[in-house]
């Protein structure tokens, strides 16, 4: 029983983490000014506290469960990407270099011509 | 400009040349590159250390006056497990990598945080020569 009861405990506690991590990322998503964020975020805080001390397995079940449908149903449908970065919008994407701007090919071995 | 020439001119020929004096010069010539080349995520590690701990500090949820370099954040700074989802997140922002959860949970204290941005670093650089 006991055993049960703490392998079935720590399960749930793994996927609260995980479920908060996800919706932390795609908070960002949303956001994606960090002054904007920081409020959101701790909305979903307050919204994960709130039943912080509820003790019966079964309801935390159902409530992980509700609140993963909630996070798939307003998951971002078009994850911010950093623009430079892999996947970005100016990502190996570069401007030619503007007029007058020379470059010396043989650059470091000027001395040996 | 001259000592972004010199270290990757000393990094190309560590490249090139046979592979012992690569392992015996290695960490001097990556860390000489990075220091010159990477923008936030390499720093040498006592600036990455300092990073980390002044991150830490910052963190609202943290009485910044125990903090210390081997300070367990779930002990010693009493963080609970979404607390510590909030400062692998805030780690993440601040030398733009991504951390897997696996690794996330490994993370229990400033120098495992600092030994795994570094190794991350040493990853990005070896992949990209």
């Amino acid at each position: 029983m006991s055993f049960s009861y703490i392998a079935r405990r720590a399960a749930q506690k793994e996927r609260v983490r995980i479920l908060y991590r996800r919706a932390l990322k795609d908070t960002l998503n949303w956001a994606v000014h960090r002054h904007l964020f920081y409020q959101d975020a701790s909305d979903l805080r307050e919204k994960f506290e709130a039943n912080r001390h509820v003790e019966d397995l079964d309801t935390i079940d159902r409530m992980i469960a509700d609140a993963e449908a909630t996070y798939n149903n307003f998951r971002h449908p078009d994850p911010y990407i950093v623009p430079w970065a892999p996947g970005g919008s100016k990502f190996t994407r570069n401007p030619t270099p503007p007029a007058g701007i020379e470059i010396i090919y043989n650059y470091g071995r000027e001395d040996n011509d | 400009m001259q000592n972004v020439r010199s270290a990757i001119l000393r990094h190309l020929r560590v490249g090139t040349t046979h592979k012992q004096w690569l392992y015996a010069e290695d960490g001097n010539a990556q860390s000489r590159l990075s220091r010159h080349l990477c923008a936030s995520a390499c720093t040498s590690s006592d600036q990455l250390m300092a990073r980390v701990i002044g991150l830490v500090k910052k963190f609202d949820k943290i009485d910044s006056n125990k903090v210390t370099e081997t300070a367990d954040f779930q002990k010693d700074l009493s963080l609970d497990s979404l607390d510590r989802v909030e400062l692998v997140m805030a780690f993440e922002e601040e030398f733009s990598i991504e951390i897997p959860d696996v690794e996330a949970d490994k993370l229990t204290c400033c120098v495992d945080v600092a030994k795994y941005i570094a190794s991350k670093a040493k990853q990005n650089i070896a992949e990209s020569s």
